[in-house]
């Protein structure tokens, strides 16, 4: 008898040194259906997936494709299989144009030398097929990060896959783009191919998908109809506890500015186009201004240009009243404490213990040092406090080496050592990516704790939810220009979406204000 | 399973110790296997030959030369330990100043230029101060420090260039170093510091005690009778000292680690990254030049000056000498002296046997080679105990795959 | 004029390969650091084999049949590229298998190549150098006008007294491979494989392909082409000598590659500007630019000191000015390990 399921994981255990990344988990695909797996960061979806796809082997369990059951040991063996995947950091050659990325692996060859016309052909037919626009001689470093989603999309075509598996596709596109996305996928459903959609957003979930699969810290929590559940079901599911999904902040009271930007301009790297272009807002004491934006469209220029990590090529910085254009970042760093986008690159020193960390822009504070040499017990006290305070988990307390943290606790310990300065700015870049509920609602909790004492917090966020529950005040960036000024409680996340994909935006006079 | 974490083989000094041990021994082994396969081959030398030469690749400290049937006699004598300490000398700066660059994340083959530089520099002071008008004491220290000084503008030349053009060090370093050995040849080329007294020897600069300067004993020759030590090994023990002082107990040896582990986070918390990779690389070379200062301020050495097609092997040396301590500074001090016992085996074979000094460049070539993966080796060491420890402290952790 | 061109390919064309050596090792991912070491190993072992194998060759060369000493040139290259590959697979292990550091592990092999030519040379010879052939050792793989029946005065014209009389087939042989290569680099899918391994692995990986095997494969085929190099430098650069250096040719191959920003046309060009920078060092005093008689360059008065030192200021220079804009495979360096993707 013909199985009606594609594709069955059964039972499957997969563990890393130290961690059970997924623990006797059951997943079950049916034909034609939009099967969404959900679950929080860290809970076992990718690494679950990457089994599926044969980067990674499981310890235990078998998959079964059609009934049989199947070894899939590499990628290969997967798109033999039919199975194709978009992953959430796409995996693309930059240097590459469109059509060599989607014939890599899969090239058709004439005695080694390399076939494109054929390639060319069904590339172009698929993409008309589907409406997805793509220019196949661009190189993928030119071209956006929707387009770049398409590519991957046309890979899996390339490769006639009929199971597709999308890796927190919805994370880097626009609200309009995700409404596309999800109409591509249903598309594919209705053709009877099977899909796999890997989320923790649960409105996507609850207007594409079927069925969803939970998990929650690498265990399978249970399989249920969309049509059957509601929001906060799966929510408590997912979490294991009710979760608040909404952020409880009183109105902000905005005072004195303490951060003006005006007609701040940065160049770009590799483009002609300028980064930045002509950037100009405020930031008051007492409120939490979020600029909002499609990943790339200016945001981490715009940081790296107001503390210090870029040059500026045009306009000026005002800081509490001085004027900061040309300062060093040590001298800007006086007065604005910064929670970087990428704490691997920028918070942290990875193989320096946690107590060295803690000191990264305090160790020349004449308390932790005399006349160059290190006061040891003056630091050890004073991380062992941090650490207490604001409950940084690790194995050996303060000589724990960074590197061998979890990501929540090591931006708990970036967060700790940044509001510990007591600055008037806090700018705090994605602090919360790819962290778990519980951390998350932490970290919004300590930046609203600021706000109510008084400091302003600019906050830079690509996740839409974050952005209308924790500002007061939106700056939507779009191509290097701030082209609108929102108030979260009078627009909607529909409106929010055309300005960041540049389809609606305020006049010049509208963005400075 | 706790003690255990904490006893004495699992603490991180006892696996680096272990992890070097093992790569000196594997590193020797291969010396030995080449000498075998010579030995076994060539029907000139035979396999008595190479068990010679084995014996001599471990024991050459200790060769007292041959007996009158022709045996390799061993013994004891404080005149070689004295002279093993003289030659250890310039190894342990130099495998300071490659680890002073590694732990701000640079890779200084540079060395062997900023030694030649610091060579010229010392030698030029040594003999043009006359001593008839300044005390020789002071000519010394001038000298000392004119090599220093010399050797660190050296290697700040590609710290510069690392810096401000993001060349890689390494290319830059290795340019650096030819340029150097062209530049002192032509320095000394006709100059008047080359030996013209003694004869056939105009191709070597004078020795400094020509002018009257040299090391001081500092009554290392009461100890180690007839060897040609002197006061520049405690000069770089003391060195050591101060290196590891600065490296770990200063703001600024804090901020030079920052740089070389991690130079966004460093610029991130305001440290002036460019300034570190210049510094650093300054300080290296400093060291360098200090070594060749040392060496040839011992007034029992002479430099051969027409030194543009080949580089001096104790900048090259520094790199083994820093891999094996893995950058500790205090390390530096035994490997620098394991790396002068195995120079004078290398001699010892020249001397006594058919084979010659290379061997001694094969075996720190294969040290070298498995300091590449010496985290391998070290992690093989941590055995069982630590994954099972991490298993109960990172459940957390790893989840992102 | 003659002279000018036939000295510059004579230092462009080992430069050109190994620089090719070095571009096959980055794009699949692995800084091939050893290049320097391997060319010594290579340029002693092709010497060592025609030191050999001379007794098999020696009837054709008293009979003046060239074809067949051109053969014999050939079969040293592939003895030196196949040492050359086997000496490069310890580099592979290291960085491939064992992820060690690649700059440290390039070192090892740049100072375990001298020690063991030159431990081995001492033994065989009894002094630091190994010849081809005792007198006229450039006498054997020469190409010279009298094999095309031209007598000691006739001229064979500009194009022949500059490319066939007085060359080696070995420079042809090279320019050849390069151009084989290079298309093999753009245009099969062995190479865009190669290429996507140096820019991005992991991706290579999701898409089947076995990154450990391009990389041996990219580092294999650079110590082959390191190793001929080698040869080729001490059969046309150094008088058909080995002697455990080659005067920092790996590491100026280094640099033309940098300067060639890792594509093969750019490598030729920056080769040819390299070699007549190392021709004009090397030769400034017996280089007669228009035929005058004049030796222009040495009656400038600039020290020999300075001209020796040119070519590595010229490196600095170089790099100096191209490296803002260079833009090495994204991946390079970074040892691949299957766990972390």
């Amino acid at each position: 008898m013909q199985s009606e399921n594609v594709i069955e994981m059964l039972h499957i255990t997969k563990e890393f040194p130290g961690i059970i990344a997924n623990d006797d988990i059951t997943l079950q695909l049916r034909r034609g259906e939009i099967h969404a797996l959900l679950g929080e960061n860290g809970a076992g979806k990718s690494t679950l997936m990457s089994v599926l796809f044969g980067l990674y082997q499981p310890e235990a369990g078998e998959i079964r494709k059609n009934g049989e059951v199947v070894k899939i040991n590499s990628p290969n063996d997967a798109t033999a299989l039919g199975i194709g995947m978009v992953h959430q950091h796409f995996k693309l050659i930059d240097v590459f144009t469109v059509l060599d990325n989607i014939i890599l692996g899969a090239e058709t060859t004439r005695m080694g030398f390399l076939q494109k016309k054929a390639a060319r052909e069904k590339v172009l037919a698929l993409s008309e097929r589907y409406g997805m626009k793509v220019d196949l001689d661009a190189k993928v470093e030119d071209i956006t990060v929707g387009m770049q989603q398409r590519v991957e999309i046309l890979k899996m075509l390339y490769r006639d896959n009929e199971i597709l598996i999308f890796d927190e596709p919805t994370a880097v596109l626009t609200p309009q783009e995700i409404d596309e996305l999800m109409a591509t996928m249903k598309e594919f459903a209705k053709e009877g191919k099977s899909i796999l959609f890997i989320s923790h957003k649960l409105n996507e979930i609850m207007a594409v998908a079927d069925r969803v699969t939970v998990l929650r810290k690498g265990k399978y929590i249970g399989t249920v109809d969309t049509a059957e559940t509601d929001k906060q079901t799966l929510s408590n599911m997912m979490v294991g506890r009710p979760v608040q999904l909404e952020v409880v902040k009183a109105p902000a009271q905005p005072k004195e500015v303490v951060l003006h930007v005006e007609n701040l301009v940065i160049p770009s790297k590799g483009h002609r186009k300028n980064a930045v272009n002509g950037v100009s807002f405020d930031a008051r004491a007492g409120e939490i201004v979020c600029i909002a934006g499609i990943d790339g469209n200016g945001q981490t220029e715009l940081i790296y240009g107001l503390t210090g990590l870029e040059k500026t090529a045009g306009g000026s910085i005002t800081l509490c009243g001085r004027d900061i254009t040309h300062l060093t970042i040590r001298q800007r760093s006086e007065g604005m404490s910064h929670i970087p986008e990428d704490r691997h690159k920028h918070g942290l020193v990875l193989d320096f213990t946690l107590e060295q960390n803690m000191v990264l822009q305090k160790y020349r504070e004449a308390r932790f040092q005399h006349l160059g040499i290190i006061n040891n017990g003056a630091v050890r006290s004073y991380s062992e406090d941090l650490i207490k305070q604001y409950d940084v988990r690790s194995g050996q307390g303060p000589l724990t080496v960074a590197r061998s943290m979890s990501g929540g606790n090591q931006q708990k310990a970036i967060i700790a050592r940044e509001v510990d300065r007591d600055l008037p700015l806090i700018v705090a870049v994605q602090p919360t990516r790819g962290l778990d509920v519980g951390a998350i609602e932490y970290i919004h909790g300590q930046l609203v704790a600021e706000r109510d004492r008084g400091k302003a917090v600019l906050l830079v966020s690509l996740e839409l939810d974050e952005v209308m529950s924790l500002a007061d005040r939106i700056l939507v960036m779009y191509e290097g220009e701030i082209v609108g000024e929102l108030d979260p409680k009078k627009t909607s996340v529909q409106e929010l979406g055309l300005y960041m994909a540049g389809a609606k935006r305020h006049g010049k006079e509208g963005a400075s204000a | 399973m706790k003690e255990k974490g904490n006893g004495f083989w699992s603490r991180n000094g006892t696996k680096a110790v272990l992890a070097s041990l093992i790569s000196i021994l594997i590193g020797m082994m291969v010396g030995n296997i080449v000498i075998l396969i010579v030995g076994a081959t060539n029907p000139s030398m035979g396999i008595k030959s190479a068990w010679e030469g084995i014996c001599l690749v471990f024991g050459g400290m200790f060769s007292t030369g041959r007996d009158a049937a022709g045996a390799l006699t061993f013994g004891f004598n404080p005149t070689s330990v004295g002279n093993m300490l003289f030659r250890a000398t310039p190894l342990i700066l130099t495998g300071l100043s490659v680890s002073v660059a590694f732990k701000t994340g640079l890779f200084n083959i540079g060395a062997p230029g900023q030694y030649l530089m610091g060579t010229a520099a010392t030698l030029y002071i040594a003999l043009s101060i006359p001593t008839s008008s300044v005390p020789a004491g002071l000519v010394w220290i001038l000298a000392f420090l004119g090599g220093i000084l010399m050797g660190a503008a050296w290697g700040a030349v590609p710290g510069m260039m690392k810096a401000f053009l993001n060349i890689n060090e390494v290319l830059a370093c290795i340019m650096t170093n030819w340029i150097a050995a062209n530049l002192v040849t032509w320095f000394f080329d006709g100059s008047a510091l080359c030996n013209a007294v003694e004869s056939g020897k105009t191709g070597y600069i004078y020795k400094t005690t020509f002018n009257g300067v040299e090391t001081p004993k500092m009554g290392l020759d009461l100890l180690f009778p007839g060897s040609q030590v002197n006061g520049g090994i405690l000069v770089a023990i003391v060195l050591a000292v101060l290196v590891y002082v600065l490296m770990s107990k200063t703001t600024l040896g804090y901020e030079l680690k920052a740089c070389g582990s991690n130079r966004h986070a460093a610029r991130y918390a305001g440290i002036a990254d460019r300034r570190n990779i210049v510094l650093s690389m300054a300080i290296a070379g400093g060291l360098a030049g200090a070594a060749a200062s040392l060496y040839y301020l011992s007034g029992n050495t002479e430099f051969f000056w027409s030194t543009y097609q080949s580089l001096p092997a104790t900048g090259f040396n520094g790199i083994p000498v820093a891999l094996l301590a893995v950058n500790n500074p205090i390390g530096v001090i035994f490997t620098g002296c394991f790396m002068s016992i195995l120079n004078i085996s290398g001699l010892q074979l020249t001397n006594l046997t058919a084979y010659n000094e290379y061997i001694t460049d094969v075996i720190i070539a294969s040290i070298v080679y498995l300091s590449a993966f010496s985290l391998l080796i070290r992690s093989l060491l941590d055995g069982r105990a630590k994954k099972a420890d991490k298993a109960k402290s990172g459940k957390k952790g790893g989840g992102k795959a | 004029m003659t002279f000018l061109i036939q000295q510059t390919l004579i230092y462009a064309i080992p430069l050109m390969i190994v620089a090719l050596a070095g571009v096959f090792a980055e794009r699949s991912g692995i800084i091939n650091l050893a290049l320097e070491g391997i060319m010594i190993f290579g340029a002693f072992v092709g010497v060592f084999f025609v030191n050999h194998m001379q007794p098999a060759f020696s009837a054709a060369k008293e009979a003046g049949n060239w074809m067949t000493l051109q053969w014999f040139a050939i079969l040293a290259m592939l003895v030196a590229a196949l040492m050359g590959a086997v000496f490069s697979l310890l580099l592979s292990f290291a960085s491939v298998n064992l992820k060690a550091d690649q700059t440290i592990g390039g070192t090892a092999l740049n100072l375990m190549a001298p020690a063991l030519v030159l431990f081995l040379i001492r033994i065989l010879e009894n002094q630091n150098t190994i010849q081809m052939a005792e007198g006229d050792a450039a006498s054997w793989f020469m190409i010279k006008k009298a094999n095309f029946g031209y007598g000691r005065t006739e001229s064979m014209g500009f194009l022949g007294e500059t490319f066939v009389n007085r060359v080696y087939l070995a420079t042809y042989i090279c320019i050849i491979l390069f151009i084989v290569l290079s298309i093999v680099l753009y245009k099969t899918r062995f190479g865009l494989r190669l290429r996507s391994c140096g820019e991005n692995p992991q991706a290579a990986d999701s898409l089947g392909i076995n990154v450990y095997k391009m990389r041996y494969a990219g580092t294999t085929i650079s110590g082959a082409l390191a190793g001929l190099g080698g040869f080729v430098y001490a059969l046309t650069t150094a008088n058909c000598t080995a002697n455990g250096d080659v005067a920092g040719f790996g590491f100026l191959a280094l640099a033309v590659m940098i300067f060639g920003n890792w594509k093969p046309l750019n490598i030729a060009g920056a080769a040819l500007l390299f070699g007549l920078f190392k021709c004009v060092a090397a030769s400034y005093s017996s280089i007669d630019i228009n035929g005058d008689g004049v030796f222009l360059l040495a009656q400038i008065g600039i020290s020999a000191h300075l001209y020796r030192m040119l070519p590595y200021i010229i490196t600095l220079i170089v790099l100096a000015f191209t490296s803002k804009k260079s833009r090495a495979p994204k991946a390079e360096g970074v040892p691949y390990d299957k766990g972390l993707r």
